[in-house]
């Protein structure tokens, strides 16, 4: 279980502080709604180990990683853009994820995310929609147990919204993930996650 | 078809601007990327404030500034003649000289350009290599580099113009004759020798080569990556090996940055800084120098607003000859690079020759006219892009109102354009009272600016009272890009 406990944040030069307690089992996707500036992307950039929590611990299964560098974090992050590197093949893109790179893998997670044959294509030359599923790939291939989501289906067609949103839900509970799903659209909420929170006084409720 | 000693001087030409371009760029890079990766470390913050005047500050102040800590009785010397008994002698004279100046002068130019391009990379890339566990160079490698590249060749290509068209440097720093450039070269031919068809020669060598590289330059545009949107700073700090490396390049570069300006603030400070002012050349230099600065700005405005009325005019017309007289139109506002100062101030001697003019007044004229073209190409730069977003905005509207060509400048691009216009009033005001280009040729008792004056007085070894028309125009330069581009800024706010 992924657990976040009475953790806590203050911007440099502000006095709003954020306080955030959190569980999401395996196979679970739960989301986290509020409005631009309440805090909830401040969340996973806490979660991911780009801002350092005040106070408060971060465990999985009971393991802390609070103090552990990003990298060595059990999670993987998507952002709803700039996933990729634009100037880099498809296949080089997902192999800068692994720490040993193994071509056969890679192509055959493309494969799993609709991507077959799509390898050598430059990322620049890829849709939105496409740009994300090489990104959910690349999740799969760093094969962490925890997956953070911050929007990242906005500005895509509805069709393949709900398209990315029901691989997600399928990843999440083919490969035991705990997905933390930031967003704004209650839809996105209705269509996979199990549970939901919200940020309302700098603090997450249960909705 | 050219002698020897002509082509010698070509080649030095282009090693040199080769070299200087190089390792301005290295170290611009080096500072650009120390400084967006330790936003909040306290030399950071005065390195950017430095910088930001840093275009402005003459060659001759430069140039001066570095003979002051590294020239034979350079503060160098003589701390190692106080600590260790021996000089380095005259090592600053000859290559080392110019290229530690060109490099002083345009890594600031690569380093503030380049920062902007490093600001601009997306948060998210800077997170994506972070939580992929990219260490420093790996980072620059796969996220930086590429999104910084277009603007490193652009930087490139203007660095390399400006130090093969290099002047002011190579005379004051060059020493020897095997150090020349073809602009020094031009102008020993022309004003020592007296040789006019060898001042021909390289002259034609200097056009052919300048408008060659002009042409070439304006094809390195390159894609813009994936620069987007200015970012929001990278929120973590950077630790261990590569911010040590990076703190200490800020404060080496702040050092060397501000050493040679503190030696003339510390050379005229402590001798009469006022007595100076008293001299009746001093003050004509001066007055001259603010004649021909104000003279020259204002029609820089007017000449920038009209190239840039005819670039919108052509851009909006989707025919091939509205193309061609666009990119006209961009060549023509980087002509000095194509036809550097002294070229154009040997074509002005050959006129006022043949029809026996007063050489004083036409050289007033040819000085106005080169700092025109000098400020022109980042004028153009400046007011182009804003009356392009202007137009873009509100032609439609302008045009379905029946607004005629005044109102609608007077009314609707005006406003908009007044920052950019402060911003180029400034710029070319500050470029005209700093240049030491075309007044070399044209230089008298009767004709003398500032750098003008302050070349003679350091010619003639009066190095205190230097210092002090140094610091005056120093003051003076940083006073005006900071007071002109603010005053124009306070007219925009209560226009709105």
């Amino acid at each position: 279980m992924l657990k976040i406990d009475n953790v806590t944040y203050t911007y440099p030069q502000s006095t709003v502080t954020y306080r955030y307690d959190l569980e999401v089992n395996p196979k679970e996707v739960i989301a986290v709604l509020g409005a631009s500036g309440s805090g909830k992307s401040t969340l996973l950039d806490i979660m991911a180990g780009f801002l350092i929590p005040k106070e408060g611990k971060m465990m999985l299964d009971g393991v802390d990683f609070t103090s552990l560098p990003t990298a060595k974090r059990p999670l993987s992050i998507l952002f709803q853009k700039h996933n990729l590197f634009e100037h880099l093949s498809v296949i080089k893109n997902l192999l800068l994820g692994m720490s040993s790179p193994d071509l056969s893998k890679a192509e055959s997670i493309l494969k799993e995310v609709g991507l077959e044959g799509y390898g050598n294509k430059m990322a620049n030359a890829l849709s939105g929609g496409q740009q994300q599923r090489v990104a959910l790939a690349r999740v799969l291939l760093r094969d962490k147990p925890v997956l953070l989501l911050d929007e990242p289906f906005n500005g895509l067609d509805s069709d393949t919204r709900k398209e990315m949103l029901a691989l997600v839900k399928t990843m999440t509970v083919q490969n035991s993930l705990h997905t933390v799903m930031v967003t704004h659209d209650m839809s996105d909420v209705e269509a996979i996650a199990s549970r939901a929170y919200k940020m309302r006084d700098n603090r997450l409720e249960v909705l | 078809m050219f002698e020897a000693d002509i082509l010698q001087t070509f080649y030095f030409t282009l090693f040199q601007a080769a070299l200087s371009t190089f390792l301005s760029l290295l170290l611009g890079i080096v500072i650009a990327w120390s400084l967006v990766h330790q936003r909040n470390f306290w030399a950071s913050r005065v390195s950017r404030v430095v910088l930001s005047v840093s275009i402005v500050l003459p060659v001759i102040i430069v140039a001066f500034g570095l003979i002051g800590i590294y020239g034979r009785n350079g503060w160098l010397n003589q701390a190692a003649e106080y600590l260790f008994g021996f000089s380095f002698g005259a090592f600053l004279y000859g290559l080392f000289g110019i290229l530690l100046a060109h490099v002083y002068l345009n890594a600031s130019y690569a380093a503030v350009t380049l920062t902007g391009a490093f600001e601009m990379i997306p948060l998210e890339q800077y997170k994506l290599s972070k939580s992929l566990g990219f260490g420093p160079w790996k980072r620059f490698w796969y996220v930086e580099y590429p999104a910084v590249k277009s603007t490193l060749y652009r930087s490139a290509s203007t660095i390399f113009l400006l130090c093969f068209t290099s002047f002011g440097v190579v005379l004051l720093l060059g020493g020897q004759p095997r150090y020349n450039t073809l602009q020094v070269a031009i102008y020993e031919a022309l004003r020592i020798d007296f040789d006019i068809p060898k001042t021909l020669h390289l002259a034609l060598l200097q056009l052919t080569v300048s408008s060659l590289l002009v042409v070439a330059a304006s094809l390195v545009t390159g894609k813009t990556g994936n620069l987007k949107q200015a970012s929001v700073p990278i929120p973590w700090r950077e630790s261990g090996g590569s911010a040590f490396f990076q703190k200490n390049m800020i404060f080496l570069f702040l050092i060397f940055f501000l050493l040679p300006l503190i030696e003339i603030a510390y050379e005229a400070l402590g001798h009469d800084l006022f007595s100076v002012m008293n001299e009746p050349l001093f003050q004509k230099a001066l007055l001259t120098s603010l004649l021909i600065a104000t003279i020259s700005s204002i029609l820089s405005i007017a000449v920038s607003l009209g190239i840039a009325s005819l670039q919108l005019k052509f851009l909006n017309r989707q025919t091939r000859v509205a193309k061609v007289l666009y990119s006209a139109t961009a060549v023509l506002s980087n002509i000095y690079l194509a036809v550097p100062s002294l070229v154009m101030g040997f074509g002005f001697f050959l006129y006022i020759q043949a029809y026996d003019l007063d050489m004083d007044r036409w050289g007033f004229i040819a000085v106005v006219l080169s700092n025109i073209l000098l400020s022109l190409p980042f004028a153009t730069s400046s007011i182009s892009p804003k009356m392009e977003q202007v137009s873009n905005r509100y032609r439609k509207l302008t045009a379905s109102l029946g607004m005629g060509a005044a109102k609608r400048f007077f009314i609707v691009y005006l406003p908009y354009l007044l920052p950019s216009i402060g911003f180029v009033w400034a710029l070319s005001f500050c470029f005209s009272l700093g240049d030491l280009g075309i007044i070399a040729l044209f230089g008298s008792d009767e004709l003398v600016t500032l750098p003008w004056y302050l070349y003679e007085l350091m010619g003639s070894y009066r190095t205190h009272q230097a210092a002090s028309v140094a610091l005056i125009l120093l003051v003076l330069v940083i006073a005006i890009f900071i007071v002109i581009p603010k005053m124009v800024g306070k007219l925009h706010a209560e226009n709105r």
